[in-house]
């Protein structure tokens, strides 16, 4: 009964809506280059088309005092955010709480909170695609024997060159204890003990010297391609495009690779609350969320879509093998814990900015 | 007393029983996995609320003094609670695995479903509070418990009880470790301690159902993983052997000291609902700055493995705090098993040698993988008392061949130590001091625990010390016997008259011609002892007194004890070959 209520409510507001907000404008925030691209293309014009409301886009790197920043200026509405800055952001009161109940349902057989992914909801934010942290090297670096595991990554005996990383905590010390044979199910218990850091820095520090840091998403591709580096951390949508679309020889090493979630969350700030809402129902509906995997490798987190994802627009790539939650690579894959991640990134970035201090 | 617990006369067909025996199996086996599960999920739950497992600890590390005084109380108030609820138990303590092996090895009634219950809710609460104890001993029992309930069908099987048990045991460890195959040989080895037909196969159904519940339903994490390439030096095994030996004092110390820490906490002057608390501070104040030693320690499991992460001396510190604090938890009343304790102990106990041998230089050894397993596998089988589980607890948790090679070796060889200079295991040793002494074997242990005056015979003939020998001989002629007892006004034994060939006066009073009995039993003597006096014993009956007051009980014949001490063996020996 429930869900034929929402089923009727999006049924009869649609078009209702579409009239009233006409000439409307929503900010939505995101993160720019090729997934922002993406997003206009499978999100953003349809939303548009479909309700007349102009859609104004800003693009940040990411982080909560940005967030901050951009709630104070008081024109952002929507954003686009890492689900673990979600929850710092959402902790500090700078977001809106969400709910199961503002979503639209896939179909009336499938009860929406059993079609997202599991912990796909928190309290101010919805998952609306799974995004990897990979590695990925040149092709042209290595000739002979290539890299295939994480602790690859760390070998400088084996594959000399420069690495590219991120300058933050995350996903490297994961992957330094990944390195040092820790099973990939016990990485966050033992990170999480004095011990675990030691180690983690101990593995780190063997790379020092070796490394160039990028700070902007697109970076690390470019970083391999101009032969910075050799071996680069990144985002899985991002090496792909750069790959598939721009030719650049990269591969792709899925072993080791963090999946974290990208959500959507509501500014508690925005003065246009309703509208925002009606544009978060519309961006994590099945349609909308396959058809952003059929252009960026981000896989869906509904299983309503993930069945819909097909082939790439242009180059006709059958996208769903370049998930980060395809099967083939999920058994060495490391769920990011995104609570934990935001509950302990402070004692993280403490211990990561004295190693750099060290160097 | 002999037939303690007379199992119905077994009815219908062997197709009934092996039929009505395999589907209890599969019902014990399912309800004891879902039951493990979750009671170890429970353990967890509690531990990150609690603030006790790292992974919940870090999230918290900016709070200040909320950690700290986390760290001291909730071990203190875990205690507490633990110490109330063993109060409502009948029995007063945890019960554990030489609670089962002593049900089913003396065919006794397990204690009430109400002690095994409040003994589990305590284990939950000590584990989930960071007390320095294992969990596979509590599943151990949990497992015998939803065994001896479905005993309370009475299906009329013959052993039906002791084989439920077992198979109950055998779920229990092949959840827990996801290790079937070791769960059916630690319920022989351990509990049921022979091998029939009978018993064999329903335990190993049961495990069977344990391990599908654990990996198919729920797709339980293997308990640990390792990666390990081979041993690469022939040299290495004696070094394995060696490593056996020194661990087989490890663990010979930390059952002595559990042992005395319990003796301690008796002798102390608090109360036995407070000592639990009192271990719990300890474990809470040394966890301040020794953070590895609250809990189950998976972590410090581990990093054990891991080169370089200990230095040497923190090995040392943390092998003799675990002991110590284990000793002190145990003792003192928390409950819990020695099996994870034993675990931690035993692989940083290995780890430690291996940086030894490592930092001489002398020697080549293939990485610290080896050692670490070895000393972990040689102290727990040394305490447990099972080298052959814990060898095929090595394979199917590792899934290595090599390194269940090289566990083996250590074993075997701790355990040959530890048999000599302690006993068989914790529980066989804890079991002797109750009087169970099964270091001679089940039958040794089972003729000890039958006492001769449950088969006196009352029908005999009694005389004062001034009746004159003619009467009483007169009285024996309608008998069977020719020995007749002669007692004082309180009943005391002061003497046996015998009148084969007696030739004296028949009026003479028997005080006369009474002597001392050739041999006689009181009130505690057990079938064993009997059987032994006998030896060299040409009388008739034997008189048997009350130990305190030696008034006359009774007398039993030399037949009736041998006729017991066949029964008792022979029914040993049906249990041991029953097919059905």
């Amino acid at each position: 009964m429930q869900r034929l209520k929402y089923l009727l409510m999006i049924l009869l507001t649609g078009p209702a809506a579409s009239a009233a907000w006409a000439d409307e404008t929503l900010t939505i925030v995101s993160w720019g280059g090729v997934y922002e691209q993406a997003q206009r293309q499978a999100i953003f014009d349809p939303f548009s088309k479909a309700t007349g409301i102009t859609i104004e886009n800003v693009t940040y790197s990411g982080g909560v005092d940005a967030v901050r920043n951009g709630a104070a200026q008081g024109d952002w509405d929507v954003i686009d955010m890492i689900e673990d800055q979600a929850i710092t952001a959402c902790d500090a009161g700078l977001l809106s709480q969400i709910s199961f109940d503002q979503v639209a349902v896939a179909h009336q057989s499938i009860p929406v909170e059993d079609d997202f992914l599991l912990g796909a909801f928190r309290n101010c934010s919805i998952a609306q695609n799974v995004y990897s942290t990979v590695f990925a090297y040149n092709d042209r670096a290595f000739l002979g024997e290539k890299p295939e595991s994480i602790a690859d990554f760390f070998d400088l005996e084996k594959f000399p060159g420069t690495r590219a990383l991120l300058r933050d905590p995350d996903v490297i010390l994961e992957w330094a204890l990944m390195a040092e044979g820790v099973p990939i199910d016990q990485v966050y218990d033992l990170l999480s003990t004095e011990r675990g850091m030691r180690l983690a820095f101990r593995r780190l520090e063997t790379l020092r010297g070796s490394i160039i840091w990028w700070e902007t998403v697109d970076t690390p591709a470019e970083m391999l391609n101009d032969e910075r580096a050799v071996m680069a951390s990144g985002y899985n949508g991002r090496f792909f495009s750069a790959a598939q679309d721009d030719g650049m020889p990269i591969t792709i090493v899925w072993d080791g690779q963090v999946i974290s979630y990208e959500t959507w969350s509501i500014l508690r700030s925005s003065q246009k609350q309703e509208l925002a809402r009606q544009f978060v129902r519309f961006a994590t509906a099945p349609e909308q969320l396959a058809a952003l995997a059929e252009l960026i490798p981000y896989g869906p987190t509904r299983t309503s879509a993930i069945s819909r994802v097909g082939l790439h627009e242009t180059t006709g790539v059958p996208m769903r093998d370049h998930l980060p939650n395809a099967p083939q690579y999920v058994d060495r894959a490391l769920y990011g814990d995104s609570l934990w991640y935001a509950r302990t990134k402070d004692f993280r970035r403490r211990r990561f900015e004295a190693w750099l201090r060290e160097g | 007393m002999l037939e303690q617990k007379s199992n119905s006369a077994p009815i219908g067909s062997a197709a009934y029983r092996n039929f009505a025996m395999t589907v209890s199996a599969v019902v014990i086996g399912l309800i004891v996995s879902l039951a493990a599960i979750a009671f170890v999920e429970v353990v967890i739950w509690l531990n990150n609320v609690l603030l006790v497992s790292p992974r919940t600890r870090v999230q918290f590390d900016g709070a200040g003094w909320l950690l700290a005084a986390a760290t001291i109380l909730v071990p203190t108030i875990g205690g507490l609670i633990v110490g109330g609820l063993l109060r409502m138990s009948p029995e007063r303590r945890p019960l554990g695995p030489l609670d089962v092996i002593k049900s089913v090895q003396l065919a006794l009634p397990p204690p009430t479903p109400k002690a095994g219950i409040l003994s589990t809710l305590a284990s939950l609460i000590s584990l989930g509070f960071g007390a320095s104890v294992g969990q596979y001993g509590p599943l151990v029992y949990l497992g015998s418990m939803a065994g001896s309930v479905l005993d309370r069908l009475s299906l009329r099987i013959s052993n039906f009880s002791s084989i439920a048990m077992a198979c109950g045991v055998a779920a229990a460890i092949s959840t827990a470790f996801n290790a079937p195959i070791a769960g059916l040989v630690f319920a022989h080895e351990v509990i049921l301690r022979h091998y029939s037909m009978q018993a064999f196969a329903p335990t190993t159904v049961a495990a069977a159902t344990g391990y599908i519940v654990a990996n198919v339903m729920f797709e339980r994490e293997a308990l640990f993983l390792v990666d390990f390439a081979g041993v690469q030096h022939g040299h290495e095994f004696a070094l394995f052997a060696l490593l056996g030996l020194l661990a087989s004092f490890i663990a010979v110390a930390f059952m002595r000291l559990i042992l005395r820490s319990a003796t301690l906490a008796a002798k102390m002057p608090i109360g036995p609902m407070y000592r639990p608390a009192f271990a719990g501070l300890a474990v809470g104040l040394t966890a301040l700055w020794l953070p590895d030693v609250m809990g189950v320690g998976n972590e410090t499991l581990r990093f054990a493995t891991i080169e370089g992460a200990f230095f040497t001396w923190e090995l040392a510190l943390l092998v003799t705090a675990k002991i110590a604090l284990t000793a002190i938890c145990i003792g003192f009343g928390f409950a819990g098993g020695v099996f994870s304790p034993a675990l931690l102990i035993g692989i940083l106990f290995g780890a430690l040698c291996w940086m030894l041998v490592d930092a001489t230089g002398l020697v080549v050894t293939s990485s610290v993988v080896p050692y670490a397993i070895c000393g972990m596998m040689a102290v727990t089988s040394a305490v447990i008392g099972a080298p052959l589980t814990t060898i095929l607890i090595v394979f199917e948790l590792t899934r290595n061949y090599d390194l269940t090679i090289a566990a083996m070796v250590a074993v075997v060889f701790s355990n040959l130590v530890a048999y000599r200079v302690f006993g068989r295991s914790l529980f066989d040793v804890q079991l002797a001091r109750r009087g169970i002494d099964l270091s001679h074997g089940r039958d040794r242990a089972w003729l000890s625990t039958q006492r001769v005056s449950d088969i006196l015979d009352g029908n005999f003939v009694q005389c004062a010390p001034h009746c004159a020998v003619g009467n009483v001989s007169a009285q024996l002629h309608d008998t069977k016997w020719h020995e007749a007892f002669v007692l004082d006004a309180t009943g005391v034994l002061v003497g046996v008259l015998d009148v084969l060939g007696y030739e004296g006066d028949l009026d003479d009073p028997v005080s006369a011609w009474m002597r001392p009995p050739a041999l006689q039993f009181d009130d505690s003597t057990t079938l064993a002892e009997a059987m032994r006096a006998l030896e060299g014993f040409a009388g008739d009956v034997i008189p048997i007194v009350e130990t305190k007051t030696k008034r006359l009980l009774g007398v039993v014949t030399q037949a009736t004890v041998i006729k017991s001490y066949l029964n008792a063996v022979r029914r040993l020996r049906r249990e041991e070959n029953a097919t059905a």
